[in-house]
């Protein structure tokens, strides 16, 4: 009995697994150069009605860039706020041109400057449940309680980022990720999770592609040489 | 036995308060980042709207005590949109040395939960009739503003907490319409352009 139990959960470690796939596209084969003082911000987009990109999975993304010497990342909520109301989820940049217009007031560009941005970070996407199937029943009495029973879903992530460099006002790349996986719950006496860490495998592979674009000037010319 | 029962009757307690949310707005909204119009302006932000609680008993029972919040949002944004303010107790009866003043007024609340939609988000909408009078007390213009906020249910610990960013959301999306569409407001933009100069009213709200 422990056996076959034994060889059930087995099957659904190996089930709870995640499929990630990256594209990406540079405009520039060349990387990306920060010089000691330039910076680099992430930003969800919040404008879509029924979603918006989760502020963790940014901070995420921001933690995986940060993790390069290359990169120093600033903080999503403070440049929000720094520049209240200008990326708010209505009055935030959705294309290029608007940023130039935006730029154009000084008031607004000195402080783009003194936050140190040349890179903006755009992340669109979300994760969400696409399907869920089985059910689980609890007790509780005096004698103690448990659970029985079996459930699963499945996550899908679709995220896509797009990078724009704010001193040439251009797109410098893309990077999508799309990640799918099922988890389990399994209930015999006590419930036993097998979670697919979906939104964690797209954050892995947006962030490091992301990553692999930027270069510090010091560390691309000892490169280059 | 009895401490069974003791059990269960704090178990059905527990049960019955996690069908109410009680939520008293909370944050400090960071300083604007735009032109001042050159204006005298006066801010009549009257009791009503300082203690403004929005109830809803349909379906699960929410308390939004949103006064205070928006209190600070309206002095925050004011002290920004234009070059100087009065705070005002009551409309000024003739002349107050003032250009305009603005009173904000709760017309409607509209809250979406996730047990409403089912979608996994928490929306607010909130509109406000935004009373503009001139200096002298005399109605220049009615403008309704509805403002929107919505927060994913996700990483948030309560449905409290999810109301609370909701809300502060929508206050926060209040004060960007504020500071970009008020001079635009069609009875506000052909005062400005009878009323101050031409040089002055270039500036304002921005891009």
């Amino acid at each position: 009995m422990n056996f076959r139990l034994l060889i059930l959960a087995s099957t659904l470690v190996l089930g709870a697994c995640t499929t990630t796939t990256v594209n990406e596209h540079r405009t520039n084969p060349v990387g990306l150069t920060l010089d000691g003082s330039e910076k680099v911000v992430v930003l969800g987009r919040r404008h879509a009605g029924q979603y918006e990109t989760e502020p963790d999975f940014i901070d995420c993304i921001g933690g995986k860039l940060d993790d390069n010497t290359a990169v120093t990342i600033v903080d999503e909520g403070d440049f929000i706020d720094s520049l209240y109301p200008w990326f708010e989820p209505r009055t935030a940049p959705l294309r290029l041109g608007r940023l130039e217009r935006m730029l154009a007031d000084p008031l607004i560009a000195q402080q783009v400057q003194a936050l140190g941005i040349r890179y903006m970070i755009w992340v669109d996407g979300n994760t969400e449940t696409t399907e869920s199937d089985g059910s689980i029943s609890c007790a509780v009495g005096p004698g103690g309680g448990g659970c029985f029973g079996f459930a699963t879903w499945e996550k899908a992530s679709n995220y896509e980022a797009v990078i724009w460099d704010i001193e040439q006002l251009a797109d410098m790349g893309r990077v999508k990720v799309d990640a799918k996986g099922s988890s389990y719950l399994l209930a015999v006496g006590a419930p036993i999770p097998f979670i697919a860490r979906v939104q964690g495998e797209a954050c892995d592979g947006i962030g490091t592609q992301l990553r692999s674009f930027f270069n510090r000037k010091g560390i691309a010319s000892n490169e280059d040489s | 036995m009895h401490r069974f029962f003791g059990a269960a009757t704090a178990i059905v307690l527990l049960a019955l308060a996690g069908c109410s949310t009680s939520v008293t707005v909370d944050s400090d909204f960071p300083e604007p980042v735009n032109h001042s119009l050159p204006v005298r302006a006066g801010l009549l932000l009257e009791e009503d709207f300082l203690a403004y609680t929005f109830e809803r008993d349909k379906g699960r029972d929410i308390t939004l005590a949103l006064g205070n919040a928006q209190g600070e949002l309206f002095r925050n944004v004011a002290n920004h949109l234009f070059v100087s303010v009065r705070e005002l107790e009551a409309l000024p009866q003739g002349d107050s040395g003032l250009d305009l003043v603005l009173s904000p007024r709760v017309e409607d609340i509209q809250l979406a939960t996730p047990f409403d939609t089912k979608l996994e988000v928490f929306e607010v909408w909130i509109k406000y009739n935004i009373r503009v009078y001139r200096g002298d007390g005399e109605p220049l213009a009615d403008w309704i503003m509805t403002a929107y906020g919505k927060t994913p249910t996700r990483f948030l610990k309560s449905r409290g907490e999810a109301l609370n960013r909701a809300t502060v959301v929508a206050l926060r999306d209040a004060g960007a319409r504020l500071i970009i569409e008020f001079p635009r407001v069609p009875a506000v933009y052909n005062w400005l352009k009878d009323n101050i100069r031409e040089k002055d009213a270039s500036t304002g709200a921005g891009p």
